[in-house]
């Protein structure tokens, strides 16, 4: 395709001409002629060779936050250069260059390459997809482009970021019925005989091995395997109302946070983990240990997006057959928009299970986005008061998250639960 | 076996490794944006005497000027005539101005790379300059005498005539200045990467180009009387050719003279616009990129590219038109060579064919096989399996640069 340059250069030639032409000036002429054949000689070197395009990712799955290396191979694979090309390697929005350049000039001989490297911030979770790569192949003097991709994609997905929990003891008050389905090897609070050791101060006289202590003359203690998995049910509400806030600070990006950090701790004691996310519809990830499971939890919570309006009374009517007995439930939710939220939890406490409502202040994010005046403000932060404290009066733990509020010292909170 | 291990590029003989990156302070010393640089400043000279030669000299030159001023007032004027060329005779007329005017030019070039403190105080300087050098003498002479004779006072005509001089000196710069403007801007255009200068010095070419065909239509060069003898009018009629290729004699030398202006246009054109854009993309890449060997590595390829494009298909360019130009008697010439009949012999004496509308249509005719044939020769494949042959072996990566 002709650039303006060109169209430019072949219009003033035919113009020189014809004007030239008019007034008998040959000078006019010759300049008109040479324009044309200028067109002319360059219009034999258009496109580029065939190229070959190879790229590499540092990872396939991220946290959010992390940096992501990429680097781009580009290989003329034709017989011919590649003219002045134009290289761009498309990028997600969301993401943002730290180091680099997606793009490069290049003009390849035949059989050489070029590395483009660079590196990618990933701010936000999610699934997403580099590439393709746009060419654009120019001449030396600009009189031609063209432009066309190669269809190389490669997919990444963005985990939400990992938070320290340190402080959350969260514990089943009834052991599971089935024990032995996951060998435990750690110490920790049960029945079962683990290990001796040494007595430390702090340690429970009840737990001092004295045959021990009369054969040896030091205090030792008896240690306990753990003797209960506990399964742990997390329920985050990912309707259309979590959106609020800014693209990085919204109660949907703190619920996967929160979410994330929870599953990654109560894995990483060997609990069974179970996540159910509602906002049209529910999607159901049924307990489990282990690795497979952590990536299952990272990937569905990687693709949440805030969407629909499902009450919380409806999921918990559905999963309610399927929770364990006296399984500790979070539910991670702002608490607007749902009139069945009391219902829900109060359900949920009177079957038995230990109900832990983490609540990402919704009216506190709105105001990073929007100037809500002092009144309404206080008016609409009192409902929500309200609203907590009858949860809390239904028997669940309420956990008032604010937007600049740590995980782990908004979990406080829960401590000695 | 020592003589196959040679010191890097870039590593000094002290070991020092200096790697090369795309900083500007670098990349203007790097040897292929000087060379277009040359390129394009001798385009630009090349093309300033051809015009010059072509229609300035001995018809509208500086020199008759002076010499017409000299006789109205009756004086010589105060610039030196080894300055203006005056006295000399053809081009020699133009060569110290042209020193001139490339010393102006790379002056300003020059200025425009230093800090805006100091060009302020250059171009206040300049000023200051040029008003004591217009009325510093006036004052003087008129503020001293009115000083000792004690009177207040209008100054006298002995006082006034110190202005003479520095008028004369203003308005004979001002004329040589506007003779060399497309040196001038273009010099400042090319070292002072100015793309607004190129395009004065491109700009002003044409429009004494066209200001001159305007004054050459007979019909307009009819009115201007005994002036209009002076415009040097080249007409559409020429004699047998005497520049070819192959054998074939295709134009005069007064028609390669006008097809040397256009082409050494489009190569100054090119050359000084190529170094800005290439400096632009470079001055655009984030910090790690200018010091990625890759990189740098790919401004060569395209730096290269752009020198051995510059020489070759502008060299094309001008062989095309000068055989579109004699396109016409290399027709007519086969015709008769093979048929020998008498048609093509009185076709190619009748004066429609010489006259413009001939030439431009076989011209054109030409012009337009040559772009049809790239549907017929893939040239881009024949260079690539000529670069193959010469190079059999894949081209691997040469480790030109330090990664640092």
């Amino acid at each position: 395709m002709w650039t303006r340059k060109a169209s430019f250069t072949f219009t003033g030639g035919i113009a020189l001409i014809l004007i030239g032409m008019m007034i008998a000036n040959l000078q006019m002429m010759i300049l008109g002629l040479t324009f044309i054949a200028f067109i002319v000689v360059n219009s034999w070197i258009s496109g580029h060779g065939d190229v070959e395009v190879q790229r590499t990712l540092s990872a396939d799955n991220l946290y959010k936050g992390d940096d992501l290396y990429v680097e781009l191979l580009v290989t003329n694979r034709s017989n011919r250069n590649t003219q002045l090309l134009e290289v761009y390697d498309n990028i997600p929005h969301e993401m943002k260059l730290r180091s680099g350049l997606n793009q490069m000039r290049l003009n390849l001989k035949p059989g050489e390459s070029a590395r483009i490297r660079y590196v990618l911030r990933c701010p936000l979770r999610g699934h997403f997809s580099i590439g393709p790569v746009s060419l654009r192949s120019r001449n030396t003097f600009n009189l031609g482009v063209d432009e066309m991709y190669v269809d190389h994609h490669s997919d990444i997905v963005i985990f939400p970021q990992i938070k320290e929990v340190e402080e959350a003891f969260l514990r089943s008050r009834t052991p599971k019925m089935y024990t032995g389905a996951t060998t435990l090897r750690t110490p920790g609070q049960g029945s079962e005989f683990y290990s001796l050791r040494e007595y430390v101060p702090g340690d429970p006289f009840k737990n001092i091995n004295w045959k021990a202590f009369a054969r040896t003359g030091d205090l030792m203690v008896n240690e306990k395997c753990r003797d209960a998995v506990t399964d742990l049910y997390i329920l985050l509400d990912s309707r259309d109302i979590a959106r609020i806030g800014t693209v990085l600070k919204n109660p949907l990006e703190m619920g996967t946070v929160s979410a994330a950090s929870l599953a990654a701790f109560f894995l990483k004691r060997r609990d069974s983990v179970a996540l159910a996310i509602f906002d049209d519809s529910l999607s159901y990830l049924p307990p489990d240990t282990g690795d497979k499971q952590y990536f299952k939890i990272l990937s569905a919570l990687a693709g949440v997006s805030p969407k629909g309006n499902m009450p919380l009374q409806a999921v918990t009517n559905s999963l309610s057959g399927r929770f364990s007995r006296g399984s500790p439930v979070f539910i991670i939710s702002s608490c607007e928009g749902d009139g069945t939220v009391p219902a829900a939890v109060r359900d949920l406490v009177g079957r038995g299970h230990e109900v832990t409502v983490l609540s990402p202040s919704s009216i506190d994010f709105e105001r990073l986005v929007s100037r809500i005046p002092r009144m309404s403000y206080e008016v609409l932060k009192l409902e929500r008061q309200n609203r907590l404290t009858t949860l809390a009066g239904s028997g669940a733990m309420v956990i008032d998250w604010m937007p600049d509020m740590d995980l782990s010292q908004a979990l406080m909170q829960v401590r000695g639960y | 076996m020592a003589d196959d291990v040679s010191i890097q590029a870039d590593v000094t003989v002290t070991g020092e490794i200096s790697p090369r990156t795309l900083h500007l302070k670098m990349l203007r010393k790097q040897w292929q944006i000087i060379s277009l640089q040359v390129i394009a400043t001798i385009a630009l000279i090349g093309m300033y005497l051809e015009v010059v030669s072509t229609y300035v000299v001995g018809s509208i030159d500086h020199t008759m000027l002076f010499d017409t001023i000299e006789i109205l007032i009756g004086d010589q004027l105060p610039i030196g005539d080894w300055l203006t060329g005056e006295g000399r005779d053809g081009m020699s007329r133009f060569y110290v101005p042209i020193i001139l005017g490339l010393l102006l030019g790379g002056g300003m070039a020059l200025l425009a790379f230093q800090t805006p403190k100091v060009q302020q105080r250059v171009k206040l300087g300049f000023i200051i300059t040029l008003i004591v050098a217009l009325v510093g003498q006036l004052l003087l002479s008129w503020l001293t005498g009115m000083l000792f004779s004690f009177s207040l006072r209008l100054p006298n005509s002995s006082e006034l005539s110190s202005l003479e001089w520095p008028l004369l000196m203003i308005m004979s710069l001002t004329i040589l200045f506007l003779y060399l403007l497309p040196v001038i801007m273009g010099v400042r255009g090319i070292w002072g990467l100015s793309r607004r200068s190129i395009a004065w010095a491109i700009g002003f070419t044409l429009l004494f180009l066209g200001i001159h065909a305007i004054l050459a239509f007979p019909l307009i060069n009819g009115q201007l009387g005994s002036y209009g003898d002076s415009v040097n009018i080249i007409g559409a009629q020429f004699s047998d050719p005497t520049i070819g290729i192959f054998g074939l004699m295709l134009v005069t030398k007064q028609q390669f003279a006008l097809i040397m202006i256009a082409v050494l246009i489009m190569v100054f054109q090119e050359s000084s616009y190529g170094v800005i854009r290439y400096l632009e993309y470079a001055y655009r890449l984030p910090e790690s990129c200018k010091r990625d060997p890759e990189y740098v590595r790919q401004m060569d390829n395209v730096l290269n590219t752009h020198l051995r494009h510059t020489f070759g298909f502008l060299g094309l360019t001008g062989i095309a038109t000068t055989i579109a130009l004699g396109f016409h008697s290399v027709l007519l010439g086969i015709v008769q060579d093979s048929t020998g009949s008498q048609w093509a012999g009185q076709i190619s004496e009748s004066i429609e064919l010489s006259l413009t509308y001939g030439l431009v249509i076989s011209a054109a005719m030409f012009l337009s096989v040559m772009a049809i044939l790239r549907f017929f020769v893939p040239w881009e494949r024949i260079w690539g399996f000529i670069y193959s042959r010469r190079n059999p072996e894949v081209i691997t990566q040469g480790k030109e640069v330090v990664e640092i």
